[in-house]
């Protein structure tokens, strides 16, 4: 079966070569000319000395704003993963096929009728659901909500929850049916229902896989929050731009750095949950 | 108690069949071993008394009811009296033992209660998850991680949970097959002396023949889902044991 | 319950395992939904308006076909409307798309592979595998250390900054070629694909390289003979993975000029036109779905090549 994965290669070589000529990826234009030299020097030189003071002499304190933009993203990161894990848990277990194929002896009647030919409706309709939601990016959920409503505060983060739940719902129903289902129907053969056998025997099993799969995501959520900020919302993103306008390169970096210290420490934090968790 | 009672049952498994036409028959309060080599049909007959299968001929009768007349409601009420030991013991690793334990109680409580008990166990369920687990041996592991439980050690937890249903009959398939052969014995001295207390119905499958004739005053033996004989431990010959096996091996060499 | 017991289990219950890490990280999380939902002011009543009502019954009217907009469908219109909307640019936007994907996520793969040898800890030390003949000097093992450190400390920058900002950033710097967003593109996902091969490397059965180690070989020499064939089948797992990810972002990354799907609904929506907007945003998320189809085929077939 080595053969099929030479065949994968030799395709990714292909496509590679392909998509380099279709977009005219001429090495030459790697090297920037005239002002973008200027720029790429100047951008790149202010790396190892980001800004310690404000330099745009509107008044405001550099550590104010970056304190502020990083709060905000993190704010916004939180306040939509919390609205994307209620969407994530429900239509997750909506979706997964587990929760309604729990066998209970082979029961006859109407039962039997529902698992066989409603059952795959519903989590079928689910799983279409959840692959629209998550098929649109964050920042086109944020161009419609700006289309329609304009984009706010709540907006931003609908857009961000919106797609999250989306995917958080598939890996969860991935995660609850790859779950093993002996002491599940160890509870159904002691009596119990196929609903208590799931909460009490198959949820806890897919728990702390769904925990740390969540913990990643919301390091997610924090890029996707500093990116809205490229919209308009107050979050890293934001200062970003508007040092970058003023050619405050110095002040970039700053908030680059301050953006790669947040998600820093989300992913030394998450390393520490996996181990806990996962390979307990 | 539990009475337990199989007239004439075949089960399928796609074509082939698991067991032909047995007859069973336990009596309250009574102890049996089935004994047989793998793929006798040990495990289905056990599968069939808590109606985990059915029959596609023949009928399972527990107490004055059969199960294929019962609701689902009533199958529940019966299962919830038998306990069961799977070889592969079935527990949730990430949960307490006492969490485990306490999951017994599933079939007997309502809705939000059972799962309550499960995942916060009130002073009550503790306290007699902590006197079962006491009998078995491990009274110190009641808050331990069951996935940091040794086999034997998890086991126990096993025996436990079924015995937290407040059982009429427990039900073991191989509980021998999965722990060393020093502990094979303490396993199966514990449960037929936990029956014997508590007055409940045992039915153990095993591999172990001097297990089964030392602790066991009837057994069973099975051979191609059949059963080949039925009788007092002391009633029994070297070999009627013989023609259990080697017949089983000239049938493996005609395949 | 006896007294005793009492004791015990209170004694028990005491002592028990506990995760503290679990626990406190709930705590924490919550504690700061909780203060995310109620200091900051996002403005959730707006929402709920008749105004908000009627601007959604108006964006509703307004993504529908223009032609449709005031008449009952009609299946032949709705062809026209589509055909005059999809032109031959929007579907070489579609096809760039798909191809800035394509080169992102090869130049990353290349970019991540590369940098995976010095951020994998068994393979970035003095001495990979085996303690070799003689001890290495001080300065040596430190040398290491630090790659091994720096390597991984830019792998996660890479990764901390969105594609959206790289790209962003090196549009001033490049001009609007097709450069920046695959740039951007690789140099995130090659922070992500360095990381994870790294640990793939890390995980992979030490037998073999120690004893190619035993025979002398170099430390190129192990990582191409020992570890590239078993540690290959989870990086193109991992590849195409991130590839999903990509097609999703060079959409989006048109948004900043490139041409990509991403210019064409930005355009749409300047200039009002919701109806070609709306259907630009579902063909954006046609595409991904069936690069998510693509990618589950290919994982498949390298499952099976195990």
């Amino acid at each position: 079966m080595r053969g099929s994965r030479r065949i994968v290669l030799l395709a990714i070589v292909i496509a590679g070569v392909w998509a380099a000529f279709y977009l005219d990826l001429a090495p030459g234009q790697l090297i920037p000319r005239e002002t973008g030299w200027k720029v790429a020097r100047e951008f790149f030189s202010a790396a190892i000395r980001p800004a310690a003071v404000d330099e745009s002499g509107l008044g405001v304190s550099l550590w104010g704003r970056a304190a502020k933009g990083a709060w905000l993203t993190v704010v916004f990161a939180a306040t939509s993963m919390s609205l994307a894990l209620v969407l994530g848990l429900v239509f997750g277990l909506l979706a997964s096929a587990t929760i309604w194929e729990l066998e209970d002896s082979g029961s006859n009647g109407w039962r039997h009728s529902f698992r066989r030919f409603v059952a795959p409706v519903l989590y079928t309709t689910a799983r279409a659901f959840i692959a629209l939601l998550r098929s649109v990016h964050e920042l086109l959920w944020a161009t419609l909500f700006l289309a329609a409503v304009g984009l706010s505060d709540a907006t931003a983060v609908l857009a961000i929850a919106i797609p999250y739940g989306g995917t958080l719902a598939k890996v969860f129903s991935e995660m609850i049916d790859e779950a093993p289902r002996g002491a599940a129907h160890a509870l159904i053969g002691a009596g119990a229902s196929t609903t208590r056998a799931f909460f009490a025997a198959l949820l806890p099993l897919a728990l702390p896989d769904m925990a740390a799969y969540s913990f990643y995501r919301f390091e997610c959520a924090i890029r996707s929050a500093a990116i809205l900020g490229f919209f308009g919302i107050q979050t890293l993103g934001s200062f970003i731009v508007q040092s970058f306008e003023l050619n405050l390169y110095r002040e970039v970096w700053t908030y680059l750095y301050v953006l790669f210290a947040l998600v820093l420490i989300v992913d030394w934090w998450s390393g520490l949950l996996r181990r806990r968790l996962v390979a307990a | 108690m539990a009475r337990f009672q199989i007239e004439q049952a075949t089960v399928r498994y796609g074509t082939f069949p698991a067991v032909t036409g047995i007859d069973f028959n336990l009596d309250p309060g009574e102890s049996v071993g089935i004994v047989g080599p793998s793929g006798a049909g040990k495990t289905t007959l056990l599968r069939l008394l808590n109606g985990a299968v059915r029959p596609s001929v023949g009928r399972v009768k527990v107490d004055d009811s059969y199960l294929d007349m019962l609701s689902i409601g009533g199958l529940r009420a019966v299962r919830a009296r038998v306990g069961v030991i799977h070889q592969d013991l079935r527990l949730v690793p990430n949960l307490r033992a006492v969490q485990n334990v306490v999951s017994g109680q599933i079939g007997r409580r309502g809705f939000f209660a059972s799962l309550r008990g499960v995942f916060f166990p009130g002073r009550a369920d503790v306290a007699r998850a902590h006197k079962i687990l006491e009998r078995v041996g491990i009274p110190e592991k009641l808050f331990e991680r069951t996935d940091s439980l040794s086999g034997g050690q998890r086991q126990r937890v096993a025996i436990a949970r079924a015995l937290f249903q407040s059982p009429d009959a427990l039900l073991a398939d191989e509980p021998v097959s999965s722990v060393d052969p020093a502990r094979a014995r303490d396993t199966v001295a514990l449960l037929t002396q936990i029956s014997r207390e508590r007055e409940l119905s045992l039915c153990v499958s095993l591999h172990n023949l001097e297990l089964a004739r030392e602790f066991f005053p009837r057994l069973i033996g099975m051979r191609g889902g059949r059963i080949v004989f039925d009788k007092p431990t002391d009633e029994l010959h070297n070999a009627d044991f013989e023609k259990l096996y080697d017949l089983s091996r000239s049938e493996i060499l005609n395949d | 319950m006896s007294k005793s017991s009492a004791r015990a289990i209170a004694e028990l219950r005491r002592t028990r395992p506990r995760n503290w890490v679990g626990r406190i990280t709930g705590l924490a999380l919550l504690a700061l939904v909780v203060v995310s939902w109620t200091t900051h002011n996002f403005g959730w009543r707006h929402l709920f308006t008749a105004r908000s009502a009627e601007n959604f019954a108006r964006f509703r009217r307004e993504i529908t076909p223009y032609p449709l907009q005031e008449r009952a469908f009609d299946w032949d219109i709705f062809t026209t409307w589509l055909h005059t909307a999809l032109t031959d640019k929007v579907m070489a936007a579609v096809v760039a798309t798909l191809a800035l994907s394509i080169a992102a996520i090869v130049l990353a793969a290349v970019i991540g592979a590369i940098l995976s040898l010095f951020a994998a800890r068994t393979l970035a030390t003095a001495d990979p595998y085996l303690p070799g003949p003689n001890v290495p000097h001080a300065a040596r093992r430190h040398g290491w250390r630090a790659l091994c450190a720096i390597t991984r400390g830019f792998l996660i920058f890479m990764r901390a900054i969105p594609e959206y900002v790289w790209a962003y950033l090196f549009k001033a710097m490049l001009g609007l070629t097709a450069w920046p967003a695959v740039l951007a593109l690789a140099l995130h996902n090659g922070g992500i694909l360095g990381k994870l091969n790294a640990e793939v490397i890390e995980n992979v059965d030490p037998k073999t390289p120690r004893a190619l180690r035993a025979l002398g070989a170099s430390r190129l020499q192990i990582a191409a003979t020992a570890i590239a064939p078993t540690a290959l089948n989870r990086f193109l797992l991992y590849f195409f993975y991130r590839w999903e990810t990509c097609v999703r972002e060079a959409t989006v990354l048109g948004m900043l000029g490139f041409v990509s799907l991403g210019w064409f609904i930005t355009d749409a929506q300047v200039r009002t036109n919701y109806d070609e907007m709306f259907l630009f945003i579902l063909l954006g998320a046609g595409i991904i779905l069936v690069g998510d189809l693509v990618s589950a085929g290919a994982r498949r077939l390298i499952r099976r090549a195990k």
